[in-house]
């Protein structure tokens, strides 16, 4: 979720009217737009925005624009200035249309910048490029200094040697390719290209380079400061409608310091070809009363609706029991009529909302799997077991190495974060043995279970595997061995209402001769053993073990079949 | 003060010191006759009582050395002369020496102790010496000294007085006694101890363990089964039972079932179709990064085909709105993606197995408490590992006003709250979207979930037509707060001992 860092001053100038200074307070009024308050210290403040698809509200002058309706200062559609000037011509190859297809630019002039309103931007730059914009690969914005470009600019590919320019954050020229080789930014998002043989770039009228999309720009024309009045955005990307929002949501943001917006053409030799940005016409929805009243469950007027809506910066207008709606273009996260109603619902404010617990007779009840496994723990603790929880996952080191069993058949991840958890184990026996190390300086005897799950490969299963509800025990001490760990399972079973018969196995974990497989019903159900020294050895345990391991889904299926 | 209970050993003990008033280990045994531990035993458990005092002291003690050992055995030397000599009336020394069977050297010493003792005189007579039987007395100081110390050694002051001119004197012959200095510790009564009246220091036959031969043959009539000390310390035994966490969540399992919910189950290998896409979170959502979900390395990917009907409206849905009235997401949906094989991140997996099950029932109300995987680094306030607390309720009419009643109830009923408090949020997979505080005395705020209605994306290319209310717990600080930890990493403990000795919360 994006952090917004500002200025409380800042702040209260662009809203336009005074805002509460207490934290509580404030944050209560941010609510308003799912906001809260992070760091408040002196004129410092640091807001977190909860909704990752309003990058409108990622700069304080966006914050600033909402506010202002929330707290009914300006409400209503936002209006933007509006150069007399014709539109800056953008021309685009038509060979870009498989790599970068689209650009989207507009010029915003007079706009008064400090150091902390040119941070402001630079990180809804980061953001947006970050989030919106999936890491540069949908869109990727850039901006530049508009005195110093002469239109028309043209966005067109070149080949990695052809041109070469200073790019931000260097004195020297550099070959496309070096950029791509050397530049920070070249090594970051030279995947999102380098496999084209040409790459995108943006040149004035004159063969000046503004930047090479999106790895970086220019550092004469791509390098906006506080002396900087007059600003060319542009936005360059994979999804058209992605860049047009970006554009304007980066343009009206700066837009709200005063500046007047010139609009650009951008022609691309195919769809969406000739076409002017920044969009800021709204769109237009109706919502119905009635629709409003089924997801609020509120009877409001059309006309108190459309003075909630108003107050959420929407255009609204109560027309019979309809309201229609204008969304501003910087909503980019308007989908659905859905999201409008929310808005009334946020402005009518949700402590105004009585609760009201629906009269819905349902019948609760736990899963079958997680009855039997409630039965088992109570019998195991009546056994003077202690309950422990453990990961489900593992490394290969635990359930295969130290087990003195060799690395196959188990479901591992693609990308692990940590060489401890690598994988998912297919037995529990290893965790309880993991865990019996951890605490060899605890009294013994140690009697210790756990009820959990493993996850098997099936073959022919259509995700390949199946998870397994198992127990698993273990007794370690002096004194210890295999006979104790089967007189519990001979009691288990025997509670269950289960006969069993336990086959010799050679198992290279346990002892030779003292390791038997459980088989119920026919099915092979678990296995009990005494721990081979090795393994002892492996973990660090100085005292004898004994473990056994049931299927509880083996259990309940012959169960199931007995009666 | 409650009633004093002796253990026999101590009524004998003390019955003695009350004879004796004060009185070494040794003097207390010979008076007992009890062994030399039951005595130190029963001294310090009087001492504990307050009935008897300690007191240590350094003294010479005494005790025999080789020759005087050998004394002991055999008599002295001259006691054997004049036994012998007495058979005799009169012999030459030699006769005397050989009829004795010892050596010039030992003869002589013999010789010389009888005569400084006064018990021979020596007379020459034709060349020859004869000795001549005086007066011998039974027994002398001497050999009462050495007899005293042939039972046991003895101390400075537990020696007669008459006889320490006769020790004197054997302490000046080689071999015969040996000093040392030892610790002596004096036990004296009390004036507590005084007063122990003699029916308590009646020492009947006393029983410790009641057996079955006792019972059966009815002999526990003759005996008395000894008072225990039941004050003093049991061994602990730790007893069976289950983890607390787990614990916490069995109770909230209840409850939930209590207010109706029934349980949902999935898969932990799951489609990455049911954890993200079929909530209608986009396939380049930043939350859909591999930092966020572990994949599955073999098989990357899963046979979808039992749920095509699904996938090709969630598609739609996504691309643009199918017929939800939405403009969905505008971008190319990929099956392939949507096929791929991760580890469960979120419990709303579950939610999304149950609206597409036949056997869905609406009214219905679900929750799930199932464990969930993010490829986080472990740490106090992250695991790789969690369980996720949250289910649906699905019925006609739900309005925001019931979701907020819904979650008035959980707050009140599992978290306790006597406040609280809804603010907006966002969820991408819900529209409205509600954040859920409670307010407990003594704790304060507390973010204990979010909810929202399932966005008409979701639900309608699912194939459910009603609203979908959809809420999440967060009851792992919940349980955090009750049990007083604040490392996340706890509700996993390795720690045994821990385990043991949490109280049952």
């Amino acid at each position: 979720m994006p952090t917004i860092e500002m200025s409380f001053s800042d702040l209260e100038r662009l809203v336009g009217a005074s805002i509460p200074k207490d934290a509580e307070e404030l944050d209560y009024l941010l609510s308003f737009i799912k906001a809260e308050v992070e760091e408040f210290t002196g004129d410092y403040l640091r807001v977190e925005v909860k909704d990752g698809n309003r990058p409108d509200l990622w700069t304080v002058e966006g914050i600033a624009r909402a506010l202002r309706g929330v707290l009914s200062v300006e409400t209503g559609l936002r209006e933007f200035k509006l150069s007399d000037q014709p539109p800056i011509e953008v021309f685009v190859d038509p060979a870009l249309k498989e790599i970068r297809p689209y650009i989207a630019c507009a010029v915003v002039y007079g706009v008064e910048i400090d150091e902390s309103v040119l941070v402001g931007f630079i990180r809804l730059q980061d953001k947006l490029d970050l989030t919106y914009g999936r890491g540069r690969k949908r869109t990727s914005i850039g901006l530049y200094v508009a005195d110093l470009i002469t239109p028309p600019i043209y966005y067109k590919l070149v080949g990695p040697d052809e041109v070469s320019f200073v790019p931000l954050g260097f004195d020297e020229e550099l070959t496309l390719r070096r950029i791509l080789e050397e530049h920070p930014k070249g090594i970051e998002y030279g995947h999102i290209i380098k496999d084209y043989p040409k790459w995108p770039i943006l040149m004035d009228s004159r063969g000046k380079v503004l930047s090479m999309p999106p790895i970086i720009n220019s550092a004469d024309l791509g390098r906006v400061t506080t002396e900087t009045r007059n600003i060319l955005v542009e936005v360059t990307g994979t999804n058209w409608t992605a860049v047009s929002n970006t554009l304007t949501i980066v343009a009206t943001s700066i837009a709200e310091r005063g500046g007047v917006i010139r609009k650009a053409v951008n022609k691309h030799p195919y769809e969406p070809r000739e076409i002017e940005t920044p969009q800021l016409q709204p769109n237009e929805s109706k919502v119905t009363k009635e629709y409003v009243k089924s997801v609020v469950g509120l009877d409001l007027e059309p006309a108190q609706i459309a003075e909630l809506l108003e107050k959420a910066r929407y255009g609204a207008k109560a027309v019979g029991d309809e309201i229609v709606v204008q969304i501003p273009a910087y909503r980019v996260d308007i989908m659905h009529p859905v999201d409008i109603v929310e808005d009334v619902a946020i402005m009518y404010g949700y402590d105004r909302i009585e609760p009201v617990v629906p009269q819905i007779m349902t019948i609760g009840d736990i899963s079958e799997e997680e009855k039997f496994a409630n039965l088992v723990r109570e019998i195991m603790i009546g056994f003077g077991f202690q309950e422990i929880l453990t990961f489900i996952m593992s490394s290969p080191e635990i359930i295969r190495d130290k087990m003195r069993l060799p690395r196959e058949g188990y479901i591992e991840v693609a990308n692990p974060r940590t060489l401890r958890f690598t994988c998912l184990r297919d037995w529990i026996t290893p965790s309880l043995i993991e865990f019996l190390s951890f605490n060899t300086h605890v009294e013994y005897p140690q009697k210790v279970f756990e009820v959990g799950y493993c996850v098997v490969p099936v073959k022919d299963s259509p995700t390949g595997a199946r998870d397994k509800r198992v127990l698993g025990f273990a007794i370690a001490g002096d004194q210890v061995t295999f006979t104790d760990a089967k007189s519990i399972a001979d009691g288990f079973l025997r509670l269950l209402g289960l006969s069993y018969e336990l086959r010799e196995i050679d198992y290279p974990s346990f002892i030779e001769g003292r390791v038997g497989k459980i088989v119920v019903g026919g099915v092979e159900a678990g296995m009990i053993g005494e721990v081979h020294p090795e393994v002892l050895n492996n973990f660090g345990i100085g005292k004898p073990v004994v473990v056994c391991e049931i299927d509880l889904g083996a259990l309940q299926e012959v169960k199931k079949r007995s009666i | 003060m409650s009633e004093l209970v002796l253990h026999p050993l101590e009524k004998t003990l003390l019955k003695a010191l009350q004879k004796l008033g004060e009185a070494s280990l040794e003097q207390l045994r010979d008076e007992t006759q009890l062994d030399q531990a039951a005595v130190s035993r029963a001294v310090m458990w009087l001492y504990e009582k307050g009935l008897a005092t300690i007191e240590e002291h350094r003294t010479k003690t005494y005790s025999l050395g080789p020759e005087g050992r050998k004394f002991a055995l055999e008599g002295f030397p001259e006691r054997r002369l004049v036994e012998v000599l007495g058979r005799l009336e009169e012999a030459s020394l030699s006769k005397l020496r050989e009829e004795m069977g010892v050596s010039e050297e030992e003869f002589s010493i013999a010789l010389g102790w009888a005569r400084r003792l006064g018990w021979v005189s020596i007379e020459k007579r034709d060349g020859e010496t004869f000795a001549k039987l005086l007066t011998v007395p039974e027994i002398s100081p001497e050999e009462r000294v050495v007899k005293a110390l042939a039972e046991r050694e003895r101390a400075e002051h537990e020696i007669d007085p008459t006889l320490r001119d006769a020790l004197e004197k054997l302490s000046k012959r080689p071999g015969v006694i040996e000093v040392s200095e030892k610790v002596f510790r004096k036990v004296a009564i009390t004036e507590e101890g005084r007063r122990v009246p003699p029916q308590l220091l009646e020492v009947v036959e006393e029983v410790s363990r009641l057996t079955t031969d006792l019972i059966i043959t009815g002999k526990w009539r003759e005996v008395k089964l000894r008072r225990y000390d039941i004050q003093r310390p049991a061994p602990v035994v730790w007893p069976g039972k289950k983890q607390p966490y787990l614990k916490f969540l069995d109770e909230l399992r209840e409850r939930l079932v209590a207010l109706g919910f029934e349980e949902m189950r999935g898969p932990i290998v799951e489609y990455m179709f049911f954890n993200c896409d079929a909530l209608y979170m986009p396939q380049d959502h930043p939350a859909r990064e591999i930092h966020d979900i572990y994949y599955i390395k073999e098989p990357s990917m899963g046979d979808l085909s039992p749920y095509s009907e699904f996938v090709d409206r969630v598609k739609a849905a996504h691309e643009y709105g199918w017929t939800t009235g939405s403009r969905g997401w505008g971008y190319k949906f990929s099956v392939a993606e949507a096929a791929k094989l991760i580890l469960r991140s979120q419990g709303t997996a579950l939610s999304a197995r149950t609206l597409i099950n036949p056997d869905l029932k609406i009214p219905g109300k679900y929750f799930s408490i199932v464990r969930c995987f993010r490829p986080d680094v472990v740490d106090r306030t992250h695991l790789t590992e969690f369980n996720q607390v949250e289910g649906i309720v699905v019925a006609k009419d739900l309005t925001l006003k019931e979701l907020l009643g819904i979650l008035k109830t959980f707050a009140v009923e599992i978290a306790g709250a006597d406040k609280v408090r809804f603010r907006p949020d966002y969820f991408p997979f819900t529209e409205p979207s509600v954040e859920l505080a409670a307010y407990k005395e003594g704790y304060g705020w507390l973010e204990f979930g979010g909810a929202g209605i399932f966005r008409p994306e979701l639900t309608l290319p699912l194939g459910v037509e009603v609203p979908v209310i959809a809420w999440g717990l967060g009851v792992d600080r919940l349980f955090m707060m009750k049990a007083g930890i604040d490392d996340i990493r706890q509700l996993f403990t390795r720690d045994l001992d821990w385990l043991r000795k949490a109280e049952m919360l």
